[in-house]
């Protein structure tokens, strides 16, 4: 990614100037001597005709050490300074950039690199001196500076390219998930037909619920993905009202059963015997729980689910503990991102999208409630939901027996 | 060898989808061929029954848990058994991938004339060609 240069090639050097010190040509050497005696930190004087345009170049070093040579100062203190100036010296207008005029200092002869530079306005008037050390790091600092933004603009690229990829990732699992459904009911219909050529009710009546089942899962990934960029753009509303918990996580439970078929896997639900009811959002509770069961249900060969319902230090905790497969610590942390377990799509380790557990921690935070995850491989994984129940009551009143 | 020439072709679909499984047998089941469906569990066992089975043809699924198709290819490859990709993705790329794997073609699941075309081929094929490297 190509990252803009924009420091330290754009700074004019008119911006630079760090003396604005001048002399006419008529001053007499031994004035200008003077002036370097009273005034230390000055290190040169451009020489400035009437027409405020630069004709000469007087540096500290260069005209003492004509003054300081023996008879020196009987030599040269009366003469015009002009005489003794650097006649042709750097003079550079203001807009020039500093890497430029760096070049051309260091390009000077060496006796002369060192020498000021003289910046001057459009109409070629004398606007200031440049010291050569004051460029140099003016320069470094430019450079730095650039090389930070670099840095900053490449971490940058680098975040982008990676979202790119998530998304890119993203839509290629999607549409995987999307494609295989679709191409199972293509084949069903196609099964269908031959079925129906045939009169075979027995085919066409299996089939037919196999087709259901395909356009159901179809269903429910598309429903999946709308709510996940409905929670992404921020368009879920929450809708808050008395709710009871217990019976929804028995008529959860009634589902789970149905999902676990023929499996040897029982369904337990233990709760307090007095129904907790909480306000919250109930249809997105029941989306969260029969996604956690659904999971459940589809890792479990053989043991239990177990749904425990219970207060716990003022909040609401749900846990669906299964005996299923089990998540290697590595992976829990991704566990709760779109496609976050599938590394590369052809190789998915565990089946399914991972929307569903996405979707449920967005729901959770939405509602206010946190999921949580421990899992040992092999054994079986807990997820927990924990809602705040402050507003929580409980009806002394049993209305389901389970 | 004689024997087995005069015995159905077999064709081996590998896929973790058990409706795949199912919608492809049964698609096939007018063919003139026996069809053996594998539901692939993390690649396990999979050389071996290619090994026992000696199909004349495979589908392979690509997106399977723990070992994609392509990484079964390599496997597969040696073995001799034509193998052709089988899978719900319809991109370009994979197509172009899928011979640089050493399938013979790719088949999308959807495309239900294509798999019957590329089965019919190949139950039309003499087994000249393997005899003569097995013989």
């Amino acid at each position: 990614m190509p990252t803009q240069d924009i420091t330290s090639n754009t700074i004019p050097v008119g911006e630079l100037v760090t003396s604005v010190e001048q002399v006419s040509p008529n001053f007499s050497v031994n004035s200008v001597a003077d002036k370097f005696f009273c005034t230390t930190d000055l290190d040169a004087v451009a020489v400035i005709d009437d027409e405020s345009m630069p004709v000469g170049l007087v540096t500290r070093t260069k005209l003492l050490f004509s003054l300081f040579r023996r008879y020196g100062f009987e030599l040269y203190g009366k003469h015009t300074i002009i005489t003794l100036a650097e006649k042709n010296p750097l003079i550079i207008p203001k807009d020039k950039h500093i890497n430029d005029v760096i070049d051309m200092a260091l390009e000077r002869p060496p006796q002369d690199i060192y020498d000021e530079i003289i910046v001057t306005n459009d109409d070629g008037t004398y606007r200031g001196l440049l010291s050569v050390k004051q460029l140099v790091i003016q320069q470094s600092n430019a450079l730095a500076k650039s090389i930070l933004q670099k840095e900053i603009a490449s971490a940058r690229a680098q975040e982008l390219e990676k979202i790119s990829q998530v998304k890119s990732q993203f839509l290629a699992n999607v549409t995987h998930e999307l494609r295989s459904p679709v191409n199972a009911i293509l084949g069903l219909a196609e099964l269908l037909r031959m079925a129906a050529e045939k009169n075979s009710m027995e085919q066409i009546k299996e089939r037919l619920s196999f087709m259901i089942t395909s356009a159901t899962n179809l269903r429910t990934i598309i429903t999946n993905i709308l709510d996940l960029s409905k929670i992404e753009a921020g368009k879920m509303t929450v809708v808050s009202q008395p709710c009871n918990v217990t019976e929804l996580v028995c008529e959860i439970a009634e589902t789970a059963r149905i999902l676990v078929g023929k499996k040897a896997v029982s369904i337990v639900v233990t709760a307090p015997v007095e129904p907790i009811i909480i306000a919250t959002d109930h249809i997105k509770l029941r989306q969260i729980i029969t996604n956690l069961v659904t999971n459940a249900a589809k890792f479990t060969e053989a043991g239990a689910i177990t749904m425990a319902i219970g207060i716990n230090n003022g909040s609401l905790e749900i846990a669906v503990h299964d005996t299923g497969i089990g998540i290697k610590e590595e992976h829990l942390e991704k566990l709760f991102t779109a496609f976050g377990q599938i590394e590369d799509a052809k190789t998915k380790q565990y089946q399914g999208t991972g929307l569903g557990l996405t979707i449920s921690k967005n729901l959770a935070e939405l509602i206010e409630g946190t999921i949580t995850v421990t899992s040992t491989f092999g054994k079986g994984s807990t997820f927990t939901l924990f809602l705040p129940s402050q507003v929580h009551e409980r009806r002394g009143v049993l209305n389901h027996a389970d | 060898m004689r024997i087995n020439q005069l015995k159905k072709k077999k064709i081996l679909v590998i896929d973790d989808d058990e409706l795949h499984l199912y919608t492809t047998r049964e698609l096939l089941q007018d063919e003139d061929c026996e069809v053996i469906s594998h539901k692939s569990n993390y690649g396990i066992g999979v050389t071996n029954l290619v090994r026992e089975l000696q199909p004349d043809l495979i589908l392979l699924d690509i997106n399977m848990p723990g070992i994609s198709g392509e990484q079964l290819a390599k496997l597969l490859r040696w073995r001799n058994t034509p193998f052709v990709f089988y899978s719900s993705n319809d991109e370009d790329s994979l197509r172009e991938s899928a011979l640089r794997h050493g399938a013979k073609g790719y088949i999308c699941k959807g495309n239900i004339v294509e798999l019957k075309n590329i089965v019919k081929k190949y139950l039309a094929k003499s087994t000249f060609d393997d005899m003569t490297i097995s013989v």
